[in-house]
């Protein structure tokens, strides 16, 4: 997958339209959605592409960089 | 195969799930409808518009419950405010009109009320409707059925079935279980925004902007919808401007050769959402799965119209659905494939082709002539001549 560090995303909901665009433009496996039908929040994503920041309509998701995958495969750069 | 609990779960109760639902009920088969939200239709994220024939060809009575406004034709603008109008009153002024023994092109209709309407004609042909209930996952079996994972107001729920339909929308997770390829590209999903407002005066027909300069990538519209009111919006494609949809929206209604005309608008409501201008998904089934609507990309690619190849679709994955069950056909390995070709065979050959036709329009770098390739082909669309007017 991607070489990017993983993001965690925050969504600005006053602005959020609940439009579902951002799910439909997510390339990660199922289920990665929060229950208000945006991409999950409580979670990082390892592929961060950001394509959910630029399809957003209204423009409300950011993301801050984190340290690690989630998961517990942590891949060593050489 | 031993009885299972139903023979077809479908999994949203859209447009295209419910008119798949409704069909396969009426001819004999048991069918579970089942929607994660407490009401359908909303949030919306759609514009609304349908044609007459899309209805009527899917058994739907133009019913007032659902309908906002009847439509007569279009106009379809450049990026300077010339149009081309192709109204029907006019051009075939004994078939459509709102007088008597005339009837109109098309509706714009209320999300909320049709989609409802549509669940409730399913549920009157025999289908049980559950809401509040989300599908989790299917495993096909060995004995040719297969297993659906469902949570009900918090509560997992197993049921065995021979198909499951995938009609969870753009964001369909369906297709994700049976691991089918369904990413979309960026350059091919527009960010829709619209308004719903008072103020602003419409003359019964689909108005259609064009031009690089108010919507990159995609359109804006002015819909009539009802009781006065109309619904102004657009749809851009993210990698051809640095600006959200909103942004943009905003810039078409202060700047454009429409700022007159909107300048007493008053926002009612604010919509929005994903709109494929893509190929419909190049595999739409998997063992004891297929997919329909927006989930399978079920789209115009030159529109973003959805609904009326949604009830379209529909029709056509039950009429296949109760074929291929009937003759006790195997569900796996490839079996549904059929549905695909079916599907192809009635409507997805001429998608490809307007797939064509776009993806030509938005190769090309040069802005102007892109612009006007754009408003030829969606004038010429429109037009009584267009050979696509049944899409």
């Amino acid at each position: 997958m991607s070489k990017q560090q993983p993001v965690l995303f925050s969504i600005g909901w006053n602005a959020c339209i609940n439009c579902g665009a951002c799910v439909a433009i997510c390339p990660q496996e199922a289920g990665f959605v929060s229950p208000f039908d945006t991409i999950a929040v409580d979670r990082p994503c390892d592929i961060a592409c950001l394509l959910c920041e630029s399809i957003c309509p209204v423009d409300t998701i950011t993301h801050v960089p984190v340290e690690q995958p989630a998961v517990s495969v942590v891949t060593v750069d050489r | 195969m031993p009885p299972t609990d139903y023979d077809l779960i479908i999994v949203g109760a859209g447009p295209a799930g419910s008119t798949t639902a409704r069909f396969a009920a009426s001819a004999g088969l048991r069918v579970l409808l089942i929607d994660k939200r407490q009401e359908l239709g909303a949030p919306i994220q759609c514009s609304g518009a349908i044609s007459g024939h899309g209805l009527a060809a899917a058994g739907i009575p133009p019913d007032p419950e659902f309908i906002h406004e009847a439509i007569y034709g279009f106009a379809i603008y450049n990026d300077r405010g010339d149009r081309t109008v192709h109204d029907y009153r006019q051009l075939k002024g004994d078939e459509y009109g709102p007088g008597p023994g005339k009837k109109p092109l098309g509706y714009v209709v209320d999300r909320r009320r049709f989609d409802r309407y549509l669940m409730t004609q399913a549920e009157r042909a025999g289908v049980d409707v559950w809401l509040k209930t989300e599908g989790l996952g299917y495993r096909p079996r060995p004995d040719g059925s297969c297993t659906v994972s469902l949570l009900r107001y918090n509560q997992p729920i197993e049921l065995t079935t021979r198909v499951v339909v995938g009609a969870d929308g753009l964001q369909s997770q369906v297709g994700k279980w049976a691991g089918l390829q369904t990413h979309i590209k960026i350059t091919e999903l527009a960010g829709c925004l619209q308004f719903i407002v008072d103020g602003v005066e419409t003359e019964g027909l689909l108005e259609i902007v064009t031009g690089h300069e108010w919507a990159p990538g995609g359109y804006a519209w002015v819909f009539p919808k009802g009781h006065g009111y109309a619904e102004i919006g657009l749809g851009v494609i993210a990698t051809m401007t640095d600006k959200p949809a909103r942004w943009h929206l905003d810039k078409f209604i202060t700047q454009s050769f429409f700022r007159d005309r909107f300048a007493g608008s008053r926002i009612l409501e604010v919509q929005g959402g994903g709109v494929p201008l893509a190929a419909p998904l190049r595999t739409q089934f998997a063992d004891n799965m297929i997919l329909v609507g927006d989930a399978a990309r079920h789209v115009n690619p030159i529109t973003g119209g959805g609904l009326h190849t949604a009830v379209a679709g529909g029709k056509i994955a039950a009429d296949f659905l109760v074929g291929h069950l009937g003759d006790g056909l195997p569900l796996q390995g490839g079996a549904l494939e059929a549905y695909q070709r079916a599907w192809l065979g009635a409507m997805g050959d001429k998608m490809w082709k307007l797939y064509g036709i776009k993806t030509g329009i938005f190769h090309n770098m040069d802005i102007g002539e892109r612009d006007r390739q754009l408003y030829a082909t969606m004038s010429s669309y429109f037009s009584p001549t267009s050979e696509f007017k049944k899409i």
